[in-house]
Order: structure tokens, then sequence, then C-alpha cells
């Protein structure tokens, strides 16, 4: 079965909720550092969780990509389809 | 199915760095049958390398790079991925008599522009005309690289297919002598103005028998386990250099693993009776965070033998809560090694004795929230109410020779708070192609002035701050000007309008903080620039900063009109700037 980045989108907000500390409303915009305010091992927990849930590995290199929730919806996106 | 290399080699006798060059040191553990691991993020074994098929790998690089005309001591920059590839490289350029230097790979999300600016820094400062990573990382890399001149920019597979000569083995290699370069390293200094530390050949031998024979006192049942970066000091001279110069086999998890899934790396160390496993404070800090009862079923510490600690201020609290998380599972204590050292002198310059766990001394508050800059002969107090736990970091690796120095260079006595200097063959030669800076902490009869505060007592070392200013967050160093440089590039801020200072958080660990002195009333536009403030500092640093607007001309500044960071940092935990 395909996702749709639609549904990975609401997965990961889900997943993300438990380091939404500031109770942020989440969108596609939503950046991880300035919105979010998360620190980098706080963004490889989260990540850990994402990858655990799809059973993927982000690669290091599209990581200085990745601002907002909606780009690591598409990278998962991206990796569930190759 | 293969199996990892073993711990134990009944036929090769131990020696202890007592090389001239790191490739003697290869050489004679070649003979032998240890050797690197390297696991996946999921703990499976992913490839295993003796130290003889090392040697024979980085040989044939070592011909290849000489063979495509690569020019001697020409600078190597490598983006250090935790895999064979970078070890083979950088003992090939070791063969070819070039200088590797390993380069940081990208460590959270964001950051595009910072991270491509800070490889191509390094390499301009080295002047490096060689660049190679990982096939994945090449687009980064060829950005980093735009506008440099470099003979060559790929993948270790394009470099060989470019290299190739079907009898390679005829291309003679140079001799490589003790005082020639070994590497550059770049673990430490300001990412916007940096300096490699040049290491020479017998700088590393000395350090690594320092830290085998007498910082941790190898045994034949030793092995290393480890996650820390091959681009930092104590990932690459602690946790690689050393185990090959001293013959020891160690297993290796890549760095974002174990941020990742920081349980991995104690899954090892039972799995394999890892013995050697050090981590910088908030490695340990990390583990106890996400520990769960799945993870801890099974585990079995009681092999850690050796848990050093250095790279950051030691908290206590932190490894007493490690020790809380993981004492049911074998975990001792007494493991415990408070470390002292920095890239300038190649890595490690104390050690804490090994089985006796770490010890602190309790320094008044109001010796230490003194202004240290002015050196006056504080007293350490031994029972004041209200003070701070200062971790003993041991006695000095035996080619060292210290001072603890006053504003005046005067060397100081027991207990007494100065300037750390040192002086031994671990001591850089210089910062490569940086005179400036080099005679800035170097004197020319070799003693290298730290920055570092501390005091001696009973013979050991302890630290009260590391370079004065430095802001150590997760175990990164951020350099304060760094990120002045990018909150005074905003328009209506000027040079010498900002502040970088640590303040402790909730745990008394370090936390970025920025004062901005501002000449703006209106409360949005002031709220407007706070928020600014605060995302141009996570895109470098990682963790959002807390923002203070002072007044104009608030900042302190010392009789030669610089920026006083430590007066600044005083006055405001004090609530004096507002």
């Amino acid at each position: 079965m395909t996702l749709s980045t639609t549904e990975i989108f609401n997965k990961i907000c889900e997943l993300t909720e438990p380091f939404n500390h500031k109770s942020v409303t989440i969108n596609t915009e939503t950046t991880f550092a300035s919105d979010l305010e998360l620190d980098s091992l706080a963004v490889m927990d989260m990540l850990a969780s994402i990858e655990d849930h799809y059973d993927v590995t982000v690669p290091l290199n599209i990581l200085p990509d990745l601002e907002t929730v909606g780009q690591v919806a598409i990278a998962i996106k991206s990796i569930l389809d190759e | 199915m293969h199996e990892p290399t073993p711990t134990l080699d009944p036929t090769l006798p131990r020696r202890f760095a007592d090389f001239s060059t790191l490739l003697e040191a290869l050489d004679y553990a070649a003979g032998g049958i240890r050797g690197l691991n390297f696991y996946s993020p999921r703990g499976e074994l992913e490839s295993s390398i003796t130290y003889g098929q090392v040697r024979e790998r980085a040989v044939e690089i070592g011909r290849r790079l000489v063979h495509f005309g690569i020019e001697r001591y020409s600078r190597v920059a490598l983006i250090a991925e935790t895999n064979e590839d970078f070890v083979c490289y950088f003992l090939g350029c070791q063969y070819a008599g070039l200088l590797p230097v390993p380069l940081p790979l990208p460590t959270s999300f964001g950051g595009r522009d910072g991270y491509t600016e800070q490889l191509h820094l390094q390499m301009k400062s080295c002047e490096a005309s060689v660049a190679i990573s990982a096939a994945y990382m090449l687009p980064l890399l060829d950005e980093s690289t735009s506008g440099l001149n470099m003979r060559f920019v790929g993948s270790p597979d394009t470099f060989e297919a470019q290299a190739s000569l079907s009898d390679i083995k005829k291309v003679a290699l140079p001799k490589v002598k003790s005082d020639d370069l070994a590497y550059l390293q770049y673990s430490s200094g300001s990412t916007r103005f940096p300096h490699g530390v040049a290491v020479t050949h017998k700088s590393l031998m000395s350090n690594c028998r320092g830290i085998g024979k007498h910082g941790v006192q190898l045994r034949e049942n030793d092995r290393v386990v480890s996650w820390l970066p091959f681009y930092h000091d104590m990932g690459l001279v602690g946790m690689l250099l050393s185990p090959i110069t001293c013959q020891v086999t160690s297993d290796y998890l890549a760095t974002e693993a174990f941020a990742r899934r920081p349980m991995q790396w104690l899954k090892l160390i039972s799995k394999n009776r890892g013995t050697m496993c050090s981590s910088p404070t908030f490695g340990y800090e990390i583990c106890s965070r996400r520990a769960n009862p799945t993870d801890l079923k099974g585990l079995d510490l009681s092999s850690w033998r050796i848990a050093g600690i250095g790279a950051d201020m030691i908290r206590p609290a932190v490894l007493d809560l490690f020790e809380q998380s993981f004492k049911d599972c074998g975990f001792n204590k007494k493991a415990f090694i408070p470390t002292y050292g920095l890239a300038e002198c190649t890595l490690a310059v104390s050690f804490a004795p090994i089985d006796s766990g770490y010890q602190v001394d309790y320094v008044s508050d109001a010796v230490l929230s003194g202004d240290v800059k002015s050196f006056e002969k504080f007293k350490v107090n031994g029972d004041a109410g209200n003070y701070r736990e200062v971790v003993n970091c041991g006695k000095l690796l035996p080619d060292f020779e210290m001072e603890i120095r006053d504003e005046n260079d005067i060397a100081l006595g027991e207990r007494e708070i100065g300037r750390i200097c040192l002086k031994g063959d671990s001591v850089m030669v210089g910062y490569y192609m940086d005179e400036e800076a080099t005679n800035q902490c170097l004197s020319k009869d070799g003693w290298l002035d730290t920055g570092d505060i501390g005091y001696i007592a009973e013979e050991s070392l302890y630290i009260i701050g590391r370079i004065k200013d430095l802001i150590i967050i997760n175990g990164k160093n951020h350099w304060p000007q760094d990120i002045e440089w990018v909150v005074e590039k905003l328009p209506e801020l000027r040079s010498g309008d900002s502040a970088a200072i640590s303040i402790p958080g909730a745990n008394k660990e370090e936390t970025p903080a920025i004062l901005v002195q501002c000449r703006k009333r209106d409360e949005v536009d002031r709220i407007d620039l706070e928020n600014r403030i605060k995302s141009e500092v996570q895109a470098i640093i990682g963790t959002t900063p807390t923002v203070v607007l002072v007044p104009p001309r608030s900042l302190p500044r010392t009789s030669s009109g610089k920026l006083s960071r430590v007066k600044a940092r005083r006055q405001y935990l004090e609530g004096q700037l507002f």
C-alpha cells in the first residue's frame, strides 16, 4: 500500500507531539528549529521515532535540507517510494 | 555471516606506541589478528577489517595518491564518516606523505548553508587540494569546494578509477619521519575563523603512548566500543589512532546512529564485552534519558572498566544518574575516569586514576563567580556554604610539564587558580599556516597557554572553566565570536552590540544566551528582533538561545575597549544588566 504525503504528514505530526513542548499548532511550514525550538539532540530523538515507525533510514546528506515538518514528510515519502 | 575481529591476540606482544611514526605503528599492528569493526544503526556488524587488511588497503591508496601526482605534504580533506574508507584514506595519506584533514558530517536538520560554508572555510584555510567523501555526500562537497583550487573532488570509487595503474606496486612511497606532520585537526576553534592544529608523528606517538600505557593502563582483554566522530580529536586519537598504535580491537557505531539510538552503544558494549568506552558528559546523559526497561533487559555492562569522560565540563550529577540507571546492568561507577585534554595537545593531558571513580573538590561560588581574569590568589575553600563541585581530572601524563600561571605569567602554587600552561612532546607545533594565532598561545620555548582555568591540588588537576569564553552545547564547541557575527549582521545591529555567553540551565548544563544592545523602544519591534536573533543563532548552533535585550552601551568593555564576556556574564547572572 502506498501512503500519500498527507497521510505521512499527519503521522509525523503525531510522532512530533511528544516534542512539541510549546504546544505549537503544526502545519507543513512549521520549522523544527524556530517554531518548535528543538535542539539538535531532540531532533535526532524525534527522527529516530519517525524512522522506527516507517522502518527507514534518512540519509545524513539530506538532513541539512530539512527545515520544516512538511519537508520531512516529503523526504519520507520519497524514501518509501524508492 | 562474518565475525568481528577478536579481543585477544596471543600472536602479537603488546607495544605501547613506541614507534617513530604512525606508519611504523600500523606495520606492527598488521602482524596481528586484531582490527576494526563497523556496526549499523541497528547494531548489526556491517564490516570487519584486520589491521593487516587496513595496512594493505592504505598502502595501495598511498601508491595511487603518489601515482596521481598529488604533491608531497598536500592537504587532503576527508569527510570523516565512521567507516573503513575514512580509516584507509586517512592512513593512505600517511603512506603518500600527505596531510589528511578530517572534516565534519552534518549533525542535524537544516543549516545547509552553514555546513557547506564551514567546510569551505576549513579547506580554504589549509589550502586543501583534494577532497574525498562518500558518493552520497558529493553534492554538498561540490558546493563547499566551489571557488577553491582543487586537484580532485570525488568519492573513493572515482578516485581509484582515475588513479589506476596496472602495476601499482611499482610506485615508490616517500620516507616519512617522526618530525613530519601527520594530519591537521579542526575540532577546536572558531568555525568562522578556522585554524587547524598541526600534529606531528612524534606528538601523536607520545600522546598515544601516554594514553595506552599510563592513562588507561591497557590490559590484554581490552576492547574499545565507540560512537565518537573521527573528525573530533577524542574520536580520532582516543578511539582510532590509540587503538591502532597499541594494537587494540575496536567496534564503532556511527555518531548519527548513536544520536538517534544511544542504547545501541551500550548493547554493543554488552555484546562484545567492551572495556574502554569513553564519551563527553552529554553522551552519558542521553543514555540515561533514553533507557527503557526493554533495552535494559539482558544488558551486561560488567566488562566496562574505563568510562572516560572528557571534551566538555564534567557534571557529577549526570554521572550519578547514569550509575543509578545502569548499576543493575553491572555498571560499576569506579569505571568513570575524568580526563582533561585539548586538540592543541594532540588529545589527552591528564587522566584520573583507574578503578577509583570520580572525585570532587568543593570550591566556593564566591571564588568561581569572581572575575577570574584578574587572577588574584584565591584560595579554594573546602567547606563553604555555597560551593560548586569541581571534578578531579587526575595526574598529568608523564610527557607533560605543567604550570598554573597568573596574569603576569608567574607560576602559582597549590590550590591557586590560574591559566593552565603545558609543555611536552604532545604539544602541537602550531596552527597550520597561521603564525598569528600560533604566537597568541604558543611561546618560543614551547609552552602552550591553553586558556583554560584551573588549579592543582595534591598533584591532581582540577578544571574550573574551559577556554574562557567557549560555549559548549551537547558536546559541541561554539565560539562566541561566531554567534555574535551572525547576530550583528542583522540590519539594526552593529559590530560590538552583542555578547554570546553560556548560562546554567535547569540541570546546571550550559545553555546559550546572547546579550544584545537594543536601541528600539517599541515592544513589537523588540519582539521581532528577538525572534530574528533566535532563528539566526539557532541556525548555527542547533539550539535556541536565551535572548536578552539590554540598553545601548551597557555591555562591559575592557580598558582597551574589547568586549568582556566574562564580566557581561557575571553582570547578567547577578541581574545587573537591564
